[in-house]
């Protein structure tokens, strides 16, 4: 009831497509409530702000000191106005509780028949998982517009959160559990995605773009992202290992030969061909490699790195590389190894990346 | 009557607790409550300073969105270190250590603390929380924020190496905390002269009163979780690290129940300052007394229920949310009577517009802002979109530093007479408080709006579209520090060139403003006699002193 009148004395100033001037655009089905919440406490706070602020400075001009003398005898209390000021924003404060209440269940009831996308927030990237298509997206979030989405969320290292500031939803991301979020976008458009749990060094270059496309070209654009490695000749492997999945790397590996969190992918391959590694147990890859040693060839080491990685930590780095096991499949586990091989192709002396995924050139 | 008064002001010209005794170690090893008090000034206002710095270092890198000065890690470690610094070394102990310690026995009308030892341990043991600061800067440096979260805080492969020694530091201070709160609250239940009831108390006392009750309540809980902290991150004891079948929200719970109480812990003496301030320079009585009375000890309540707020995103169940959300909103309750308290206050006084009253009422413009903006974090739905965003930094400055921190400097204005006998430039005075209150607004206010327009917190760099407001925030900071620089300078000054300061510069009627200034060794020559400490008719203005005397013909009570 409240609500209702409230709302159609407050929503008559629809946002722009810049949002307005406390908040960003909105793009969700749940945006719509939580601004109205925003706007109603924000003519509250205008109102008990005004009343004292003139109070204030109408007393300090009004009964401003003529002379240092003592002279006044204003009244000491005053229980029916005490009372007064009391009880007022005690319901005022019930209110709106009450409607941020109500709206904040809609916005954690996840509606039946969610999309459903699994997120893995990971120092500092995030992994979409769609298992309805098989399609993996790092960095970016494709979802169809008019559609409830369901984000299942977990972390693999520390604490992450989700905010999509245009969509007014926010969520903690928690190793060693599961938490969810939902969504409905109601505009196509991208929007901007960050990370809003403090985990560490680039915490505010864990971004995210979250692509609202028609719900007609939803499925397309899923199943050709999800193959599209499949029909590629070896060829045009590292082009698209470079664009696609490196960006799961970048965080700890640099192309520049600058090492980070762990080594430079610049002169990998011909550091591991020749079994140039060293690990903090002692050993050199080099006794690893060769007819009849754990290994074989150097492949099999770079691709043990990526599944497997705590089992030889190169020396100067600490085992926080995570798995990448069920993560990467087969073909493209082959792709990064191509994309080793071919890395001088594929980047420039500054460690920049020179050509697109279908390989023509960046300009 | 009127003798004694005179034999106090011969006294001071000769024996006052600045020059009773000399020599360093008189001071180091002080048992006088004002003395500590001074020593807790000197070496919070330098805390102040070193907090500062990194703000200052951190409002200039967001000038630019790729950040204009540090690396990445550098900018986690600064507004770690600026966080850590402004809360425990700052403003926790500001007030009640520093300005409580010197002014809370005199108002009382007692000689001393009920423990002077346990005082000086204290201080002693601040000194010693802000070396192990130091040595953490010093092995590794800390990166998790104040708040030390876990997993992060205890992965050695994250987090760096000075995690531990900061940890042991905020233990230790969190022990200068709670004995200081023990010993105020034996102070005022126990050393009370006669006739000094608990309502004819000043309303600081009742501040510090409440503040006490939740330091030596809610502290002993960090620091048991601090421990912890330490022992998972020393031996892999898996508590709070899932990896180990720990429980990283278990964390958030143990931490924000000591510091969600703690928020009061800077606050409410605050509010007593300002509730001293504002009747004192409108030479009337305040307005409500019992009810703003009630109401500091209702928020140290209240302020033990409503931790979870700092948790909605968390994953914590809907059904606590919503409890929390709902406990949450009783405590602006109280806050909003003494805003209103205040205002009555205001009414029909003779009101001097001058530098502490300047403070006072800036706390009451900005507090009511940072007040009100708690709705928005209080109301749940609202709150999901705002949380760990520049809007809650906004929301906190504003009562942290906006109000905590200016209610304490506006303190320091009022007994700055009384702590070291000189008088400061009034004029330097109030045009330093309007740097402060502007720079600050203009520092803050910015950062409610990024905020609620999706500026995250903690970012070293940011989106293109924020940089107008960040370089607005810096501006704005930039004049504020300007406005600090001032009154340290003229503060300063006036230590050494400063007129005298007479007995009652403002025309106080509480128990410290009737021994002379600075006050003798131990306070009183005979027990001053206590009445309404806000009935400020008894007073006249003695021009030759510039300052205020009892009326001759005065009633006294007692008599
Ligand atoms: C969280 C940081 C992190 C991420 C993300 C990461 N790595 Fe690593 N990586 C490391 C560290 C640290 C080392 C060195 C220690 C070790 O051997 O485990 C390493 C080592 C390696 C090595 C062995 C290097 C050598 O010189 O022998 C390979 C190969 C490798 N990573 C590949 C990858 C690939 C491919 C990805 C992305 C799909 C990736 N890493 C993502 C941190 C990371
Ligand atoms: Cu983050
Ligand atoms: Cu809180």
């Amino acid at each position: 009831m409240i609500e209702t009148i409230l709302y159609s004395l407050l929503s008559n100033v629809p946002p722009t497509d810049n949002g307005t001037f406390w908040l960003p655009r909105s793009a969700s089905t749940v945006a719509e409530n939580i601004d109205f919440t925003f706007e109603l406490i924000n003519w509250i706070c205008y109102f008990f702000f005004a009343v004292i602020v003139v109070a204030m400075v109408l007393f300090c001009i009004k009964y401003r000191r003529k002379s240092p003398n003592m002279t006044c005898d204003g009244p000491t209390h005053n229980t029916a106005l005490e009372l007064t000021w009391t009880i007022a924003p005690l319901l005022l404060v019930v209110v709106i509780f009450t409607v941020g209440m109500r709206g904040y269940l809609d916005l954690r009831e996840a509606p039946e028949g969610c999309y459903e996308v699994q997120v893995t927030g990971q120092k500092w990237s995030w992994t979409f998982n769609h298992p309805e298509f098989g399609a993996t997206q790092v960095g970016e979030l494709t979802v169809p517009v008019g559609k409830p989405v369901r984000l299942l969320m977990t972390s693999n290292d520390v604490l992450h959160s989700v905010w999509i500031p245009d969509f007014r939803v926010k969520m903690d991301v928690i190793p060693g559990r599961y938490t969810s979020l939902w969504f409905e976008a109601t505009k196509v458009g991208d929007y901007q995605l960050n990370c809003t749990e403090y985990c560490g060094k680039d915490h505010s270059k864990m971004l995210a773009k979250v692509h609202v496309i028609p719900v007609d070209e939803f499925d397309a654009t899923m199943i050709k992202l999800a193959s599209e490695y499949e029909d590629m000749s070896r060829a045009e492997l590292p082009a698209y290992a470079i664009n696609r999945l490196y960006n799961r790397c970048v965080s700890c590996h640099s192309l520049d030969g600058s090492s980070g969190t762990g080594p430079s992918f610049n002169g990998l391959w011909d550091r591991v061909k020749v079994g140039q590694v060293k690990f903090t147990s002692g050993e050199a890859l080099s006794s690893l490699l060769g007819d009849a040693t754990e290994y074989g060839e150097p492949e099999n080491y770079i691709r043990e790195s990526i599944l497997n990685p705590q089992k030889h930590i190169v020396q100067g780095y600490l085992g926080s590389m995570p798995s990448f096991q069920g993560q990467l499949k087969e073909k493209q586990i082959t792709a990064m190894i191509e994309m080793f091989k071919h890395l001088d192709e594929l980047t420039d002396a500054n460690g920049n990346i020179t050509v697109n995924k279908d390989g023509t050139p960046t300009e | 009557m009127i003798t004694t008064e005179a034999k106090h002001d011969n006294l001071s010209m000769s024996d006052n607790y600045l020059n009773h005794t000399k020599g360093i170690k008189s001071w180091l090893f002080t048992l006088d409550h004002k003395r500590i008090g001074m020593m807790y000034l000197i070496c919070i206002l330098l805390a102040f300073l070193l907090g500062g710095i990194f703000a200052m270092l951190i409002r200039f890198h967001l000038l630019t969105p790729d950040g204009a000065l540090m690396t990445q890690d550098q900018y986690n470690q600064a507004f770690t270190v600026h966080g850590a610094v402004m809360v425990f070394l700052v403003i926790i102990p500001a007030v009640p250590a520093a300005l409580g310690n010197f002014v809370l026995p005199i108002m009382l009308g007692a000689k001393d603390v009920a423990f002077p030892r346990l005082n000086l341990f204290s201080w002693w043991l601040w000194i010693l929380g802000l070396v192990f600061f130091l040595i953490s800067l010093g092995t590794g440096g800390v990166d998790t924020g104040w708040t030390f979260y876990t997993p992060y805080s205890i992965d050695k492969a994250s987090s760096m190496g000075g995690v531990i020694p900061a940890l042991i530091g905020a233990f230790v201070l969190g022990f200068s905390s709670i004995f200081t709160g023990m010993n105020f609250i034996v102070t005022i239940h126990r050393l009370r002269p006669v006739g000094m009831t608990w309502f004819r108390m000043p309303l600081f006392l009742w501040g510090t009163y409440a503040t006490a009750i939740i330091q030596v309540l809610a502290t002993p809980v960090i620091g048991i979780t601090l421990l912890l902290l330490i022992v998972e991150r020393s031996f892999g004891i898996g508590i709070f690290d899932p990896a180990l079948g720990g429980d990283p929200v278990l964390y958030q719970h143990f931490f924000w129940f000591y510091s969600h109480p703690a928020v009061y812990i800077m606050i409410l003496p605050a509010m007593g300052i300002v509730s001293e301030l504002i009747a004192v320079h409108s030479h009337r009585h305040i307005f409500g007394y019992k009810f703003i009375a009630y109401s500091s000890i209702a928020i140290a309540m209240f302020g033990f229920l409503v931790w979870g707020h700092h948790m909605f995103t968390s994953g914590q169940s809907q059904l606590v949310n919503i409890i929390f959300s709902l406990i949450t909103f009783s405590v602006s309750i109280p806050s909003a009577i003494k805003v209103f308290n205040w205002l009555a206050t205001l009414y029909k006084g003779s009101i001097s517009l001058n530098t502490p009253m300047l403070y006072g009422l800036s706390f009451i413009f900005i507090f009511g802002i940072g007040g009100l903006t708690g709705l928005y974090c209080a109301t749940l739905n609202t709150d999901v979109h705002l949380h760990d965003s520049y809007f809650i930094v906004a929301h906190f400055h504003y009562v942290m530093m906006g109000s905590a921190l200016i209610g304490f400097i506006g303190g320091i204005h009022h007994w700055w007479p009384k702590m070291t006998g000189k008088m400061y430039n009034e004029a330097w005075g109030r045009f330093a408080c309007v740097l402060v209150f502007v720079g600050f607004n203009v520092t803050f206010f910015t950062q409610f709006m990024m905020g609620s327009r999706g500026m995250p917190r903690r970012y070293a760099t940011y989106q293109p579209e924020f940089q107008t407001y960040h370089v607005i925030s810096t501006i704005g900071s930039t004049i504020m520090a300007l406005g600090f620089v001032i009154t340290a300078i003229y503060l300063l000054h006036s230590v050494f060139k400063g007129k005298k300061a007479p007995r009652n510069p403002w025309g106080g009627r509480s128990l410290e403003w009737q021994c002379s200034s600075p006050p003798p060794w131990d306070n009183f020559a005979e027990q001053p006699e206590v009445g309404d400490c806000y009935d400020f008719s008894v007073l006249v203005w003695n021009e030759e002193e510039q300052g205020y005397d009892w009326r001759k013909d005065a009633v006294h009570p007692g008599e």
